[in-house]
């Protein structure tokens, strides 16, 4: 939970000083690589910080006057609600996350180097 | 194996970012738009909130901006040039990616962001010339100090507000589409006056016209298609005195060609290149029409003369027109604007007030070509070769190579399609013709509202609207010194009876244009007896008035049911012309049903053909939404209209162009043995009361096909469906389904996707007062509660009182914020 969190808190401060989306991708990685203790845990950490990221995000500036501009794209994805924006908002994060992570700890395996992590 | 998976998930991870990083078609880039922290999330209503204090490079003193609570901007500056900028900054932060999206489309540049789906479309434009027309204006426009200035500062306001936006405040539909903003330029604000010219001045049907006398003879067509049509009411009323004599040799061909072609040579393309939009036809559609009519103060309750318009063009989101108030020493006016323009081109000022219909005069043509050989080099002129120029276009496309046209250029104008093409979809265009649009030549419309916009008198406006070249409007006026007065206003080629209804020969000289109508013999007239002007797209005057103008005017129905409303009105009151805008009554099935009822007696076959009868004998004619019987006699004149005309082609015609409304009309009452009325596939010699019947089974036939068994499906306004469309078509930006009164031919013309853009009443008392609405709002930001706020009030026909202030520190109870501007130190 706690790399979860600190990749969440330094995707969210990257994003927030640069006009980039990949970062959550970057991070991802970058913990895969780096500290990570298995594929699997790269990937739910991947997909839990980017993930959780954009819900609160998307959640934060739905509340905060999105409900037209969300319902509007909503209307372009065929959805129903604009609600539902949130969930796939995340969902594409979580996935882009999901697989940066994994891809970090399999390069990081291949290369035959052990992770420096902690249980998380 | 290791590797192996490394490998795999590396090469899997970079195919979800490239996913997600690009455009695919036209599904958007996911990572990108989706991203709260720059994507759409971004886009919602804080961009209603109002700056209050903004530092914009390029203003030389402060500028206020009062916004009252219907988002309108009131702009006070204190020069001219600050105004414009200031117009400029203002309309780019409500409407930016409209304005782009339609100096992109009407440039033929629109591949650069759509991709190659739209390269067809573009290469239309380019081949149309509508750049090259706009480049060929902006350099009149620019030796004008007047409107060089007012473009220079609107330029200069546009792209001081493109500078300030990061990604994340860039309107939404650059998001989903993938592209940034390019620097606004001159340009593109030229651009948007050649496509409403293209609107409202290109239409056409000569290619149809002349297969049509080829195979019906001219006698034929003339008849069907009169130049003095029956029923139809002038906009000039009949006995109307014109003190000039008309053209002494109204056939002359004269050597040089007199405006035989366009000035100069066709432009090198090093001119500044304008952008290039995406291809939603919103330049076109049918049933372009408006309203427009004012009465004098001996008709009305104040005393004072009040002026209406209602100007209708494709409904989209965003509206076509923005709202504003302008003022700056010499001026201070109130009205719509184009996002694109500076200026208030319809409204009014403290003296005067101003509206618009299309003109429908005819100012294209096309001329057959006789090319030397197949370089197309030469084309035949006179007896002798003359040398064609060209014009190289290039059309960058998004993921695909850059097309490379070759427009050819006679003196006449460009060749818009070769006979190996495949038509346009726009537009008819005959194989291998030059055309000559009077849109292409320099003018300078700008300079025109300029004047126009600081108009204190009658005068003052004939003065101003010497300058309005194309597209040649009906342009009513109303003063507060009491005066109304219509223009039938604009740059006519001078040209014989019936000149350009058909392809011309681009080699005879006496085919060219022979010059234009005199700007003082343009048919006007001003406080006639009967104490009010109207227009509505019909025929500008009639036979008296000494020029021939054109013969594709609009049928009889809304011209004839404003005069009928008008001549009866006493103490007539705004609120009367309020009601009288959003007016439904069908005056063509009033002609005609009764009638057609008396055929169709006791001939119902059915239960739906019984409804559908009883439903059209108690209708009173009304194009309302909740009835049924707008529906059936929609269908049953469209069907009638196709069993009377479409088997009277000949030969190799392709489709039977349509006559006006009001001849069929004439037939049913006047004539109902008419050969026209005779089905020519059946031995028998049918007359209306055959033919009647036998559209009666089919119509009421479709709509059971369509609707199911009538009931409340068969309603109006669900049959009709109005919607507004987004500009771009993104699914889920416009809005669908709206059930509205009216109808095309009505004075309260709301159709499917055509009706009334900006709705305006105007009384010129001792404080003018006006009221307006359009459907639409104000912000083209989807996410704003301003994108679509106006819809409602526009739907039910509740217009809004406008706001028009003495000052900017007036006070007044509709305000909702202030914005000071200043220029950079």
């Amino acid at each position: 939970m706690i790399a979860v969190a600190v990749c969440l808190l330094v995707m969210l401060a990257l994003q927030v000083l640069t006009p980039f989306w990949w970062w959550i991708m970057i991070v991802a990685f970058a913990h895969g690589a780096a500290v990570a203790k298995s594929g699997r845990n790269a990937f739910r950490t991947g997909f839990g910080a980017a993930g959780l990221l954009w819900l609160g995000a998307g959640l934060y500036f739905l509340l905060a006057g999105g409900r037209p501009i969300a319902g509007r794209m909503a209307g372009m994805f065929g959805l129903g609600s604009p609600w539902l924006m949130v969930p796939v908002t995340a969902l594409v994060a979580g996935l882009a996350g999901a697989v940066a992570g994994y891809a970090g700890y399999a390069v990081r395996d291949a290369l035959g180097k052990r992770g420096s992590g902690r249980k998380s | 194996m290791k590797t192996v998976r490394a490998v795999v998930s590396l090469l899997l991870a970079g195919l979800v970012f490239w996913a997600l990083d690009n455009r695919h078609g036209t599904f958007p880039a996911l990572g990108r738009l989706l991203d709260p922290f720059t994507g759409f999330w971004q886009n919602g209503s804080r961009v209603d909130r109002i700056p209050r204090k903004l530092v914009i490079p390029g203003l030389r003193d402060e500028v206020r901006v009062v916004w009252d609570d219907r988002r309108v901007p009131h702009i006070f500056a204190g020069s001219d040039h600050d105004l414009y900028l200031a117009q400029g900054w203002v309309a780019a932060s409500l409407r930016l990616w409209q304005m782009e999206f339609q100096a992109l489309y009407t440039a033929g540049r629109i591949s650069e962001v759509v991709g190659p789906l739209a390269v067809p479309q573009d290469i239309f434009n380019r081949r149309f010339g509508l750049a090259w027309a706009a480049e060929n204006s902006l350099r009149t426009m620019r030796e004008d100090p007047r409107t060089r200035e007012a473009l220079e500062a609107f330029t200069a306001g546009v792209n001081a507000y493109i500078r300030c936006l990061g990604r994340r405040r860039l309107p939404v539909e650059y998001k989903i589409l993938d592209h940034r903003p390019e620097p606004w330029t001159d340009l593109k604000c030229a651009l948007l006056l050649k496509a409403m010219s293209y609107t409202l001045a290109s239409g056409n049907r000569d290619a149809a016209m002349t297969a049509a006398r080829d195979a019906l003879g001219e006698a034929t067509v003339d008849r069907l298609f009169p130049f003095f049509p029956p029923l139809v009411e002038p906009v000039i009323p009949p006995g109307t005195a014109f003190e000039f004599e008309g053209p002494a040799s109204p056939a002359g061909g004269s050597e040089a060609g007199g405006t035989g072609g366009t000035d100069g040579e066709p432009p090198a393309s090093g001119l500044p290149k304008p952008p290039d939009l995406l291809s939603s036809g919103f330049l076109r559609g049918p049933g372009v029409g408006s309203n427009n009519w004012a009465v004098a103060g001996k008709r009305t309750r104040g005393g004072f003369p009040i002026l209406c318009n209602d100007m209708h063009l494709e409904l989209a989101l965003p509206a076509i027109w923005y709202e504003v108030q302008l003022a700056a020493p010499g001026v201070n006016v109130r009205g719509v604007a184009f996002p694109s323009v500076p200026q208030v081109v319809a409204g009014y000022n403290e003296n005067v007030a101003w509206g618009f219909t299309n003109g429908g005069s005819d100012v294209l043509d096309w001329y057959t070509v006789t090319f030397k050989d197949d370089t197309r080099a030469e084309y035949l002129y006179g007896g002798q070769w003359r040398k064609t120029t060209a014009r190289e276009e290039r059309i960058a496309v998004r993921g695909g190579r850059t097309v490379v046209d070759r427009v050819v250029h006679t003196h006449h104008g460009p060749v818009v399609r070769w006979a190996d093409e495949p038509p346009f979809p726009d537009m008819d265009v005959p194989a291998g013709a030059a055309l000559r649009w009077a849109a292409h030549d320099p003018s300078n419309e700008i300079a025109s509202i300029y004047a126009l916009n600081r108009a204190r008198s009658y005068e003052d406006c004939v003065e101003a609207l010497g300058m309005w070249d194309c597209p040649g409007q009906n342009i009513v006026f109303a003063g507060r010194d009491g005066t109304i007065a219509i223009r039938h206003n604009g740059k006519f080629p001078l040209r014989r009876k019936g000149q350009g209804r058909y392809v011309l020969d681009g080699s005879d000289p006496a085919d060219d244009w022979q010059g234009w109508v005199p700007y003082e013999h343009v048919p006007a007239v001003k406080d006639p007896d009967r104490g009010f002007v109207s227009s509505a797209n019909q025929l500008y005057a009639g036979p008296e008035y000494p020029y021939y103008l054109g013969w594709d005017y609009a049928p009889f129905e809304r011209g004839a049911r404003i005069n009928e409303i008008l001549a009866k009105a006493r103490d007539v009151t705004p609120e009367d012309m309020v009601r009288m805008h959003t007016d439904v009554l069908d005056i063509r099935a009033r002609a005609v049903l009764p009638r057609l009822l008396e055929l169709l007696e006791g001939k119902a076959a059915g239960g739906a053909e019984e409804k559908c009868f009883e439903e059209l004998q108690a209708w009173n004619f009304e194009a309302r939404a909740a009835s049924m019987a707008p529906t059936v006699f929609r269908e049953l004149w469209a069907e009638l209209d196709r069993a009377t005309w479409s088997d009277e082609k000949k030969g190799d015609m392709g489709r039977m162009p349509r006559p006006a409304s009001e001849i069929l009309v004439d037939l049913v009452l006047n004539d109902p043995g008419s050969e026209f009325f005779d089905d020519r596939s059946t031995p028998e010699r049918e007359a209306l009361a055959e033919i009647a019947e036998r559209a009666w089974r089919t119509a009421v036939g479709n709509l059971e096909k369509s609707w199911g068994p009538p009931g409340p499906s068969w309603k109006w306004g669900k049959v009709k469906g109005t919607r507004l469309g987004h500009l771009a078509r993104i699914p889920g930006f416009g809005l669908e389904g709206l059930e509205v009164d009216g109808a095309g031919h009505v004075i309260n013309a709301i159709e499917r996707a055509w009706a009334p853009s900006w709705r305006m009443v105007v009384e010129l008392g001792s404080e003018v007062r006006a009221w307006g609405s359009y459907p639409g709002g104000q912000s083209g930001h989807p996410g704003s509660r301003f994108y679509d706020s106006f819809v409602d009030g526009w739907a039910a026909g509740r217009p809004a009182k406008l706001v028009f202030l003495k000052s900017a520190d007036e006070p007044h109870p509709a305000l909702a914020g202030r914005t000071v501007m200043r220029g950079a130190r």
